[in-house]
């Protein structure tokens, strides 16, 4: 029998909520010694391990900040990814948003899995004492999930006038990075949607020019040496694709700590290419927790794939035969996994 | 086994497989070139892609999916053109150029180049550059002008296209869309570039080089040594160009990545230093046939075939590969049927997208609505008396046609800085007609300039500036002198944005003196009277205007409908009436007119009723109008009853709704059509009233005969003349 095809789909920072702890009590560890490396090193650095963060009742103050929020992800998504059945599907592409493009990097082989850690923690940590700006993530999609596209003309001519930055591309969502003055004369001008415009939680200026310095910090303690080509094909989030042959080292590592820091992350485009340069039977979006799945299923709208056209019609092809996978959701993990 | 497809994809993986691959005569070692592993590795894959789209596509055709295979195979070295020109540098590419689309994507990241071009293969309505139309090679984002290229058409265009880059840096044009120190690539086949259009722009690039301008473009010839069956003789192409004036010559071999690189580079830094014109010239072979449908075997033995097939560059380029320790042979069989695998699996995901049926679908972007977002400039009058002179003061006299369309031309020129205005003797000899006079003195050799007697080259030039931001209005000299260079605008100006989407516009005004009733100087050349040339172009714009006054704000919507919209008009001026002045009595001046205030325009489409006797309507334009309207007076003397004459002025615009509301009760219609009534725009426009009508109509056509018109005294015996029209009219409204 032939195998499906799937691009695999790394989650971002806020994917570890209230929700998702306890993961690691939840599902088959498949990760143990890898774990068991990365607590090490982590009690070393007096950081909290993964288990003992993962086993605890959760905390905003203490899951969600960068130096643990980065690593329990990390954890968490490697360990989805090792439950995928690979004798019924076949890996033809990884991709992931903000954060988990170090997640992508290390599943597609181009970073080790401990090194991955390495720099998940190292630039999740960077912030620890003093987060540079912040983000806000606000809609553009109607009650359908079609981008309406005044919606989207006036958030970014709002973005423009207050010198705040696109931070992602979210599916339907744009996620502002920018000063902690602009994002609060931004949260007065967006007329609010339901919690929206909403302000992310120790989340700093992601993917903007804010990033600069913590890029030049990562530059200088992450080396090239931790780089090789990836074994899969991996798409970034400018919609690149880095290919197990050609890639460049040079430039992956240029890209992961200088133009993916300090630039918009599109995982819009990320999710597209995915969709249109691999045809992918299935996307599989990783755990932990399912906060992707919305923006990754208003990319499959936008793009009409396989014909999905809005939230109507993507719930009910969810329904049939799911083409998005989220392995947060117990039934469509069960679908994918071992 | 006669499938050449299935032999090669099968030899390619036997032969690494085995390592039994070919050598290159004269190896180029890596370290000659500033190239990287990882740049060769990706040049490779671009190559493999382009090659299992071929694979792809065919299988596809004989499965009914897809519907063009003219494939790539065999240009894989065109990849390289593809990584070392800048996506600025706007690329008119010859249709075996999938390699370069696919590599030059990897310079714009999030480009689909293999969803898009199986999109194009199947021709599905998703497909982002055609939306289904044509398989053809173009990107708006990767700057690539949809071409189908079979008739090395886009050459003359590409070479418009370079020069208008440094004359827009000379003119400091900021409208322009080609940065200031890009370049033109143009590539095409040693077969096709014996085609007059081809040979045409090489040159006119040449010329305006050795006159010392500026014209920064690379062509490309990809030979491949056969024009579908009949073999290019070896070496013709190298002798032909090699020593041919104002072109830089260099050879490469298309089978060897890494001489295409060094090659490459030398032609585009030449190109882009000097400003010059290059002819690069690829040596390749032609793999699967022309087309899926070629059977080679027709034409050449197997053993031919096998000699030729085990040129394959993807054999070459995998050798390349495995003596540079780049990727040992299993990486590469790896690389290849993982991508074949891909490809296959985009190919069926697109055969399943909508296809374009429906008719109003397939015609909604034969007309762009998009233009230049740039509001022309509001006239100054200050501006206005330092351009005009002398003449400002005699701006409000009464004037003949030729000379209102020269004020036109010259508050036009102030109006909109993105208008140029060139061709053959419209500089300081002003035109043969003096319609043009003073343009160059008062706007400078880099707006008013001459033309190579080249049609061809007039209207390319147009096409190119139109690419670039600017609204050219070119002249051709007299109207049958558009007939050698037709299809520039046929087969390429005018499917651009039909091709494209609308994306890409090539707005242009070109004026053309012509028609016929010209005294003393004639014979058919320059008294032709046919535009059924136009007639069947969709998307054009015809204007005829039979006055001056008319002629001004007719030619002044012309502009700014091709600088706001992005259209393409045709005016054409009748020669007869450029220096006419009087209507019906010698000395009367009833046709001369003062210059119409600088905000007046005539929208496309409005037409002028003259009279308002409903007895009988005329139709006519041009000179037809101006000799109905002489016919006007003695028609109603003899049928006792007033009519009416309707000038028709656009063509092509024709609203057949609105023309039968000014006929009102009028119920006899007589077209006076001064063209040959064969193709005429009268004898459609008889066939469209009397459906319109229901036939409640008695209409008439009053045309010119089929006819060439003669020398002499009988250059007018063949067409409508006051006369025929009297007589004509009364029997019709007798009838």
């Amino acid at each position: 029998m032939n195998k499906q095809r799937v691009v695999v789909v790394c989650p971002g920072r806020g994917s570890y909520s209230r929700d998702s702890s306890g993961y690691f009590n939840n599902h088959d560890n498949r990760i143990s010694s890898h774990l068991s490396l990365i607590d090490n090193k982590r009690i070393k650095h007096n950081q909290l391990g993964v288990i003992e963060l993962d086993s605890m009742s959760f905390k905003s103050k203490i899951h969600m900040t960068g130096e643990n929020a980065s690593s329990l992800i990390y954890a968490c998504s490697l360990n989805e990814f090792l439950s995928i059945n690979l004798k019924e599907y076949e890996i033809v592409a990884i991709t992931g948003n903000s954060m988990g493009w170090y997640s992508a990097l290390a599943l597609a082989g181009a970073i080790t899995y401990e090194n991955g850690y390495d720099l998940v923690n190292t630039m999740g940590s960077m912030m620890k004492d003093k987060i540079i700006g912040g983000q806000l993530i606000y809609p553009i999609t109607n009650n359908n999930w079609i981008i309406d596209k005044r919606i989207q003309q006036k958030v970014l001519s709002e973005i423009s006038k207050e010198s705040a930055h696109i931070s992602i591309i979210l599916g339907g969502y744009i996620v502002i990075g920018g000063s902690n003055d602009s994002l609060k004369r931004l949260k007065k001008k967006l007329p609010p949607i339901e919690n929206y415009p909403f302000q992310i939680p120790y989340h700093a200026a992601f993917h903007t020019p804010l990033m600069q310095t913590v890029s030049e910090r990562g530059f200088n303690k992450i080396p090239k040496s931790f780089f090789s080509k990836p074994t899969i094909p991996l798409i970034d989030g400018r919609g690149f694709i880095w290919s197990p042959y050609s890639t460049n080292i040079h430039e992956l590592y240029k890209y992961t700590l200088g133009t993916q820091v300090t630039k918009t992350f599109n995982f819009t485009k990320s999710i597209s290419i995915a969709l249109k340069e691999f045809s992918p039977d299935k996307l599989i979006l990783l755990g932990p927790g399912n906060s992707l799945g919305g923006a990754t299923a208003q990319i499959i709208i936008k793009n009409n794939w396989n014909f999905i056209e809005s939230k109507k019609s993507f719930l009910l092809n969810q329904e049939k035969d799911p083409f998005l996978i989220s392995m947060g959701i117990l039934e469509q993990r069960d679908i994918v996994s071992l | 086994m006669f499938d050449r497809a299935e032999i090669i994809d099968k030899n390619f993986i036997d032969f690494v497989r085995s390592n039994n691959l070919p050598s290159l005569d004269s190896h180029v070692p890596l370290s000659d070139t500033d190239l990287k592993l990882s740049d060769l590795i990706s040049l490779f894959e671009s190559q493999v892609q382009s090659r299992h789209i071929d694979l792809k596509a065919r299988a596809f055709k004989n499965e009914g999916k897809c519907f063009y295979t003219i494939g790539s195979s065999g240009h894989e070295g065109n990849a390289v053109f593809g990584k070392i020109f800048d996506i600025d540098d706007i690329a008119f590419l010859h249709y075996r150029s999938t390699p370069f689309f696919i590599e030059r994507s990897k310079h714009l990241p999030g480009s689909t180049p293999l969803y898009d071009l199986a999109l194009s293969f199947v021709a599905s309505s998703d497909d982002p550059i055609s939306g289904g139309r044509h398989k053809v090679i173009g990107s708006k984002e990767l700057n690539i002008p949809p071409q189908t290229s079979t008739i090395a058409s886009h050459l003359p265009k590409a070479v418009g296209a370079a020069f208008s880059i440094d004359r827009a840096k000379d003119l400091n044009f900021n409208q322009k869309r080609f940065k200031k120190n890009s370049l033109t690539i143009c590539s095409f086949g040693d077969a096709s570039v014996n085609h007059a259009t081809a040979l045409s722009a090489l040159n006119t690039a040449s010329l305006v080089k050795y006159n010392g301008g500026h014209v920064p473009i690379v062509f490309i010839c990809e030979d491949n040594g056969l024009g579908i069956s009949v073999p290019t003789p070896t070496d013709w192409i190298e002798n032909r160009f090699s020593n041919s004036v104002g072109l830089k010559y260099i050879q490469t071999n298309g089978l060897d990545l890494i001489d295409l690189h060094l090659k490459t580079v030398q032609a585009e830094k030449y190109a882009r230093k000097y400003r010059h014109p290059v002819f690069l010239h690829m040596k390749t072979v032609r793999l699967m046939g022309h087309a899926g449908s070629d059977i080679e075997t027709g034409y050449m033995s197997q053993e031919e075939l096998s000699k030729i097939e085990r040129q394959d560059p993807l054999l070459f380029s995998a050798k390349i590969l495995m003596d540079n320790k780049c990727l040992r042979s299993s990486d590469i069989i790896n690389l290849y049927e993982e991508c074949r695998k891909r490809i296959s699996k985009i190919f069926e995901y697109a055969s399943t997208r909508p296809k374009l049926i429906d008719p109003g679908e397939i015609m909604s972007t034969i007309v762009s609505d998009v233009g230049n977002i740039t509001k022309p400039e509001a006239l100054k009058q200050i501006d206005r008396k330092k351009i005009f002179g002398k003449e400002y003061s005699r701006l409000d006299k009464k004037y003949h046609m030729a000379k209102l369309i020269n004020y036109a031309l010259h508050d036009i020129l102030m109006q909109y800085p993105n208008t140029v205005i060139f061709g053959e003797d419209v500089g300081k000899k002003g035109g043969v007609y003096h319609v043009t006079a003073d343009l160059q003195k008062n706007f400078g050799t880099r707006r008013v300039f001459d033309s190579p007697l080249d049609e061809t080259s007039i209207l390319g030039f147009s096409s190119g500036f139109g690419h670039n931001g600017f609204v050219p209005i070119p002249e051709i000299q007299f109207l049958a002198y558009f007939h050698n260079a037709e299809d520039q605008i046929r087969g390429e100006v005018a499917t651009l944005s039909f091709f494209s989407k609308g994306q890409f516009t090539n707005p242009m005004v070109i004026r053309i003196p012509g028609l016929a009733y010209q005294k003393g100087f004639g014979g058919h050349f320059h008294n032709d009277n046919s535009l059924s040339i136009f007639r069947d172009i969709p998307g054009l714009i015809i204007a005829v205007p039979s006055n001056g006054e008319d002629a001004v704000r007719m030619l002044r919507s012309s502009v700014r409908v091709a600088h706001e919209k992005g259209r393409v008009i045709v005016f054409v001026e009748p020669i007869a009436l450029y220096m006419t002045k009087d209507l019906i009595n010698k000395g009367d001046e009833k046709w001369t007119f003062k210059y119409p205030d600088v905000n007046e325009e005539i929208s496309v489409g409005d037409i002028k009723k003259y009279g308002d006797g409903e007895a009988l309507t005329i139709l006519s334009y041009g000179n037809g109008l101006y000799i109905s309207l002489q016919a006007k007076q003695e028609i109603e003397k003899k049928i006792k009853k007033k009519i009416q004459i309707v000038d028709l002025r656009w063509l092509s615009e024709i609203n057949v709704k609105k023309l039968l509301h000014t006929i009102g009760s009028s119920s006899k219609v007589l077209i006076v059509e001064e063209c040959r009534k064969s193709g005429s725009y009268g004898e459609g426009l008889l066939s469209d009233l009397q459906v319109a009508s229901k036939s409640s109509l008695k209409i008439k056509l009053h045309a010119a005969q089929d006819s060439f018109i003669p020398i002499g005294e009988g250059a007018t015996s063949t067409l409508p003349n006051k006369d025929s029209i009297v007589k004509i009219a009364q029997e019709l409204y007798n009838e």
